[in-house]
């Protein structure tokens, strides 16, 4: 019989399908006749083909009628013309009698395990036909012990299958090694660490190995893996720009569980313990549930929503009569979606009158904003996540990956260990660095120092790409002359970094096909932040890296929605979409869009709102879902503002530092709760889908913008969250394209051009800007350590670690204090022997500011002379000691650079 | 080298009808390890010779020798190293498998503790053809001595500059360093092998896409070779292809190492030229004949995964030729053709005095705790052998256990990630088909049909054939 066989096609039972080179049969079965039709074990989606448990076997011949041999389908790559036999007697028998063997081992409480009716040994074990399994008396494992010492991770290897998905995940998707598998043969079991348990292990309970097992033997005290749950919402999470999507599994109004959507393409099946774990905050007993009024003799007093929104109208206009709208300022949150930050600012600006809107962006990527504009005309990720995969050289600038973006951070992760050159730069020995090829230790505050020598490195080695620079980017001459004009000897000084290692690692960046930087607040919190961002931008130009897949300047975004919310207009010199708001044409087409007149008065940064709170000409502050008085520097200074104030309204889920001050407290919903967009730290917009809903007596942020614009008697409609995008895609000339319905499950990458099309690079012809502008800058002493250096001689630099998030008012009311309980400060041996500091003292920390008290933590992941700590602690208030200093251009916070001093208390 | 005649030490002289050329200076007196010796003897000739020559030159050779591996497979050398992908840009790798392991199988440790610098030279020679710059001599853990004395030989090696950069004054660079093995099995088989060297639990790999030529040590390509496979390659380049390959029989060639263990008068290492004598000829004339008294029962000819054959069978090759077990010569085509394999050289006779369950029952104890346990039939179905022999030689078994015994082993083959399977799954086999009755008889008739403990049942249930 003579067929016409195309290259790509291949026959299963008979019939013929298409197939693409380098699928395996698995794949193509899987795509045709759905995943199941062949059973697996130890396949699964998110991990590396492993072949060991065999069920996945069938016939395969060369050719029709050739002779037929018994492959595992799963790593067996499908070849043109061949012919698979999945349902043979003989492929039926042995797959039967592997899952009997399996059950030899395998203990009899299916009825009572957590996850019967979603075990995947249950559904091969039925696929193949076992239906009745009688359980063996003699040598089995069925007496090992359950592990529950995590306050997350659980695991019962009684009912362990040796699979190995759990060893994989941890290798292969975290790249943490946690699990390994002990022993050969039939004592072959899974050990954690060096035999240990998740509590004692190097576990960082992202839950990969929990959602990779196929049984219960590694599971999690929420039991994700349970069918007790009556619906599933995908959504997308709140503590970071990765912007992972997640699986909520909710039983009525109760969220039970999270897992990661296997198909998600920013997160592939993986979280970090923030998404997958600290959910339970949603529901504390804390949550703020009723609108807070505080009354003369400065107590709160219970409200109800028309009350606290009758009080909040008067007095608002009130003092607008009063002083006029430049007397009111908003701050909206990153934490919040697209949508609530669109419309806090068409509140301010359009209902109020003020262009005082600014968001917590200004207090991490402003600069970014701000000098990726100058450079490329856009203050966004240049490329995806994705490029992770086709870079040829990555660098990472004052970020730390692995704690900070911990799904991009194992992500970078498994590149670099799989042979991708890894610059670092960055003062800390972070956990990335022993995988790292350079290390750039360099002094807090001296980015511009270096990132100067690496370019004067790359134009003395002649790696400047000549042709890209002439035709698409301008004032190279000026940057040019700029940096010969460098004293390389003295910038080796300034950085404490030396010279040959700068030189072999711009050297790399340069010659690498394709490079690629990542860079965080490491960069932007500094005196000279915007500028820093400049010049890594200049690095990309000058070597060739945009526009292309595998390279680029791209933004680790700290908050969930820091992209979104200045896209959506939170900062006072841009409305939404980017549009300066000293330009008449642009106040014109808002007051037509709008209907209002549009403020043409600059507005105030969150640095000058506070300045001119003190100085009594900022008269009401309203704060979506923001913790100034922890989060921002010199708190002491933020409480004297936020006291000056007459006025002031927050929007909370907790009862913060900040609520502490408030006259009047709404209370808000989670993320949990609430259905818009985020925009993760590569443009994506994706959904969110409110899982649960909003706890009984709070209304989603969205809403109460909404409630409030209708009560100063501008028309509004009531709070949908595709009619917002719908208007925000009017008014957002990258949004235009977007619809709810068009998003999807996985979101779609700004710029999003009519019909829905989405942009994963940008930069591709030219740039946004037209020519990309090179600038030249020298380095500068911070002014923080000019003023302070002398009388404090340690420089402080701060950070957030894995397991909590920001100010921790969600983070702290889970699981993950249990695991990190306080904020410890990091002190290099040398310095904590000359203070006669050990690990676990106390030590008071102090600055030109204040005081406090806090953990010792000796360690050389700090150089000699450099302290640091995290924030995330109430008790602890580390902003009580971080200084004034900001970036010249944005008014960034220098949270990087603290002159300060220690000293043992006990 | 020289040819002045070879004298070897008071009772160790060789048999006349061996042929020794690798082991030509093993039990030889006046010998010792050291890299003067091997000088004195013309070495390190043959690696000056191969440097000057062209690469692919040397390749021709060793296919022109028809050189299979002695490692256990018997897979052609020459045509193993041109799998390395013509296009490759990466290292290449040549790793020499010295983790001797197989049961029955004594032949590598000699080499290594007498005449390293004999392996050191084929090294250079295959490492050149290949064109690897880093090579790995991943010597078995039981074996530290070998470990000190190939060290040894590697510092004489690389202080006289033949190895290390520039090597013999050519600009070819080659370092060579020995790893001791983990102390498994199967870190015996090449991708496992491979991973230990990587400093990992030796899972094999799976194939595909992991085949060692291409996607081997840190996923470059990667030539694993037996020790005395790259001892021969010295002496194909001594020889000529062709010379070479009238040692032996046509598709068989050169020479090779038996060793030759249990009921013999005397047991040990003999070189032959392949398929140039005959079992019986090894029985009776190398090996001194069987223990008085005594008959044949059963040979397993290539180390223990390789099949039995049982002393009165007659096998019809498809050349029309009828043998006898005695008739059969030891090369790597007529074994197969006779149902079991050369393999790596292990001949294991056993006499009539051997209970053939006590033997089935011992390799299955074996391969039960060297199964590395990554792959479900194998990890499962090993112990499951055993238990079921166990029970045999325990006198508890049913007639029903020795063939589930069989089902078990049938189960494993061929669907395993590495040839473990096999070689776990083929002893079982053979024994339980050839030797049946004898098996049948240590177990209970009246057992029959009972379900011994609950174990059996399941297996009962699950293993119909
Ligand atoms: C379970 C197992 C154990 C093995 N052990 C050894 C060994 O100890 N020594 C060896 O040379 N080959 C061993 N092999 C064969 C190797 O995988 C490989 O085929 C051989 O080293 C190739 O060398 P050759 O081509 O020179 O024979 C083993 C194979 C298997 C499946
Ligand atoms: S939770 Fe994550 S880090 Fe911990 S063992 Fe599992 S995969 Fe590894
Ligand atoms: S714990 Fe789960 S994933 Fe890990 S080997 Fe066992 S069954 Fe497989
Ligand atoms: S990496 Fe970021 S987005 Fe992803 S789960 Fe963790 S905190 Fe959430
Ligand atoms: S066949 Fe046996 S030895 Fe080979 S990989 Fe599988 S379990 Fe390991
Ligand atoms: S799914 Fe293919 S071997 Fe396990």
């Amino acid at each position: 019989m003579s067929q016409d066989i195309s290259p790509s096609t291949a026959f299963i039972d008979g019939k013929p399908f298409l197939f693409q080179s380098g699928e395996t049969i698995l794949n193509v079965v899987d795509r045709h006749l759905g995943r199941g039709h062949v059973p697996t074990l130890c396949d699964a989606p998110q991990l590396e083909p492993y072949g060991a448990c065999r069920v996945c076997s069938v016939e395969v011949a060369l050719q029709d009628g050739g002779p037929r041999r018994v492959v595992a389908s799963c790593h067996t790559p499908m070849a043109p013309g061949m012919h698979i036999f999945t349902e043979t007697q003989k492929v039926r028998r042995l797959r039967k009698n592997i899952v009997e063997l399996v059950l030899t081992d395998h203990p009899l409480d299916c009825l009572t395990c957590e996850v019967n009716g979603n075990c995947e040994l249950q559904t091969v074990a039925a696929k193949v036909g076992i239906r009745k399994v009688r359980y063996p008396e003699g040598e089995n494992h069925l007496d090992r012990k359950k592990d529950l010492s995590h306050p997350y991770m659980t695991s019962d290897l009684s009912k362990c299958i040796n699979c190995s998905r759990c060893v994989r995940a941890c290798d292969e998707i975290q790249g943490q090694h946690v699990l390994s598998m002990h022993g050969r043969g039939f004592n072959a079991r899974i050990i954690k660490g060096m035999d240990t348990t998740f509590e004692e292990s190097p576990c960082v309970s992202c839950g990969a190995c929990s959602q990779a097992c196929p049984t219960s033997a590694i599971s999690d005290v929420f039991m994700s893996k349970s069918i007790e749950a009556t619906n599933k919402t995908r959504t997308v999470c709140t503590y970071c720009g990765v912007g992972c999507n997640l699986t909520v599994a909710t039983k009525g109004n109760e969220v039970l569980s999270i897992q990661a959507p296997v198909d998600a393409e920013v997160n592939h099946a993986h979280t970090c313990l923030k998404g997958r774990f600290a959910f339970k905050f949603y529901n504390h007993k804390d949550r703020l549930r009723k609108p807070l009024i505080r009354q003369p003799d400065g107590a709160f007093k219970e409200a109800t929503w028309d009350e606290a929104y009758e009080h909040i109208v008067t007095n608002l206009k009130r003092i607008i009569a009063a002083n006029g709208p430049q007397a009111v300022a908003g701050i909206s949150s990153a934490r919040c979606t697209n949508e609530e930050n669109y419309l806090m600012q068409k509140f301010i600006r359009h209902v109020v009158g003020t262009n005082n809107i600014d968001c917590c962006a200004r207090v991490c990527h402003s600069p970014t904003a701000w000098g990726m504009q100058k450079s490329f005309g856009t203050g966004a990720a240049t490329n995806s996540f994705e490029d992770i995969g086709y870079t040829k050289c990555i660098m990472v600038i004052g970020a730390n990956p692995t704690e900070g973006h911990p799904v991009t951070g194992a992500r970078l992760k498994q590149a670099v260990m799989k042979g991708t050159p890894l610059i670092v730069i960055d003062p800390r020995r972070i956990e990335i660095v022993p995988y790292a090829k350079y290390h750039l230790q360099l002094r807090p505050g001296t980015n511009v120092a270096l990132l100067n020598m690496m370019a004067r490195f790359i134009l003395d080695e002649g790696l400047v790409k000549k042709d890209f620079v002439e035709k698409r980017c301008e004032n190279w001459e000026e940057f040019e002359a700029g940096l010969r004009s460098l004293d390389m000897d003295a910038l080796e000084k300034i950085t404490g970094v030396d010279k040959e290692l700068v030189r072999a690692a711009a050297i790399e960046y340069a010659s690498s096909e394709a490079a690629m930087s990542f860079h965080g607040l490491g960069v932007t919190e500094h005196e000279q932040g915007a500028k820093t961002v400049m010049l890594i931008s200049n690095l990309a130009m000058m070597t060739g890296n945009i526009g292309r897949p595998g390279v680029g300047v791209n933004p680790l975004r700290g908050q969930n929605n820091v992209q979104g919310a200045a896209d959506m207009g939170c900062q006072p010199h841009q409305g939404a979409g980017y549009f300066e708001m000293n330009d008449i044409q642009v106040q014109k087409r808002y007051s037509e869009f709008y209907g209002t007149n549009t403020p043409s008065e600059p507005g105030w940064k969150i640095p000058q709102m506070f300045d001119n709170a003190i100085a009594g000409n900022l008269k009401a502050l309203w704060l979506m879902g923001e913790d100034v008085v922890q989060t921002d520097p010199d708190a002491h200074h933020v409480r004297h503002a936020m006291d000056s104030l007459e006025f002031l309204v927050v929007q909370e889920i907790f009862m913060t530092e900040t609520a502490k001050y408030a006259d009047v407290i709404l209370p808000a919903a989670s993320f949990l709760e609430k259905s818009g967009t985020f925009t993760n730290a590569e443009r994506r917009v994706q959904r969110v889908n409110a899982a649960v809903k909003p706890l009984e007596g709070t209304k989603p942020d969205g809403q109460i913008m909404c409630e409030i614009i209708q009560r100063f008697g501008h028309p509004q409609a009531d709070y949908t969250p595709d009619g917002v995008l719908a208007e925000i895609a009017q008014i957002v000339p990258f949004f235009k394209g977007a619809t709810w319905e068009n998003l999807g499950e996985q979101g779609k990458q700004w710029p999003i051009r009519e019909g829905g099309v989405d942009t994963q690079i940008m930069h591709v012809e030219q740039f946004a800007r037209g020519k990309g502008h090179f600038h030249f800058f020298n380095w500068q002493e911070s002014t923080e350590l000019k003023t302070n250096g002398t009388e404090f001689p340690f420089i402080l630099t701060t950070g957030r670690i894995l397991e909590h998030y920001n100010c921790g008012t969600m983070t702290r009311r889970t699981g993950n204090s249990e695991i990190v309980a306080k904020d410890l400060l990091a002190i290099n041996p040398a310095d904590a022997r000359a203070k006669s500091i050990n690990t676990g003292d106390t030590v008071k920390l102090f600055s030109a500011r204040g005081e406090v008290e806090l953990e010792a933590s000796v360690t050389d992941e700090v150089k000699p002379g450099i302290l640091y700590t995290t924030f995330h602690f109430p008790e602890n208030m580390v902003n009580n000691v971080t200084g004034q200093g900001c970036d010249a251009d944005t008014l960034c916070p220098e949270y990087k650079v603290v002159a300060a001093d220690i000293v043992k208390v006990s | 080298m020289a040819s002045n005649p070879v004298e070897y030490l008071p009772g160790k002289q060789p048999h006349p009808r061996e042929h020794r050329m690798i082991f030509r200076n093993v039990d030889r007196a006046g010998w010792d390890a050291s890299i003067d010796t091997y000088l004195n003897d013309g070495g390190y000739e043959m690696a000056k010779k191969a440097l000057k020559m062209e690469r692919q030159d040397i390749i021709n050779e060793v296919k022109a020798s028809g050189l299979r591996g002695r490692g256990g497979a018997g897979f052609p050398t020459g045509v193993k190293w041109g799998f390395i992908p013509p296009t490759n840009t990466k290292p290449v790798y040549l790793i020499c498998n010295a983790d001797e392991s197989e049961p029955g199988t004594f032949k590598d440790r000699y080499i290594l503790h007498q005449d390293p610098h004999q392996l050191i030279e084929g090294m250079i020679i295959s490492a050149f053809a290949v064109k690897a710059n880093l090579a790995y001599i991943y010597i078995r853990e039981e074996f530290p001595h070998a470990a000190t004395i190939v060290e040894k030989a590697i510092a004489e090696a690389k202080n006289k500059g033949f190895l290390g950069k520039a090597i013999f004054g050519s600009d070819f660079d080659l370092e060579i360093y020995v790893h001791r093995g983990a102390g498994a099995y199967i870190c015996g088989e090449e991708t496992g092998l491979i991973e230990s060297l990587e400093g990992k639990r030796p899972y094999p790999r799976i194939k595909p896409p992991y085949f060692p030529a291409a996607l081997g040590l840190y996923m470059s390509p990667t030539i694993v070779n037996n020790v005395e496979s790259l001892c021969h390659v010295k002496h194909i380049l001594q020889m000529g292809g062709a010379e070479y390959a009238k040692l032996g029989t046509p598709n068989n060639t050169g020479t090779r190492i038996l060793c030759v263990s249990g009921d013999v008068q005397k047991p040990g290492y003999y070189e032959v030229q392949v398929g140039k004598v005959t079992m019986g000829e090894v029985i009776n004339d190398l090996c001194g004949g069987l223990k008085p008294g005594r008959t044949l029962k059963a040979i397993i000819p290539g180390g223990s995964s390789a099949k039995v054959l049982k002393a009165d069978e007659t096998y019809k090759l498809k050349d029309g030729r009828e043998l006898t077990i005695w008739d059969i010569p030891m090369d790597f085509d007529t074994m197969a053709a006779c149902g079991s394999m050369a393999g790596s050289g292990g001949v294991m006779i056993m006499d009539d005095s051997r209970s053939m369950a006590w033997v089935i029952n011992n390799l299955n104890k074996f391969y039960q705790h060297e199964s590395c346990g990554q792959c479900t039939p194998c990890r499962e179905g090993s112990p499951w052998m055993a238990k079921i022999s166990d029970r045999i030689i325990a006198g508890n078994a049913s007639p029903d256990d020795v063939d589930m015994l069989e089902q078990v082993a049938n189960q494993i083959e061929g669907k395993t990630i590495c040839a473990f399977g096999e070689a776990a799954s083929w002893p079982t086999q053979s024994f339980v088909r050839k030797f049946r009755d004898e098996i049948k008889s240590m177990t209970k008739a009246d057992l029959a049909g009972r379900i011994v403990n609950e174990e059996t049942k399941l297996a009962v249930a699950g293993l119909e054939a």
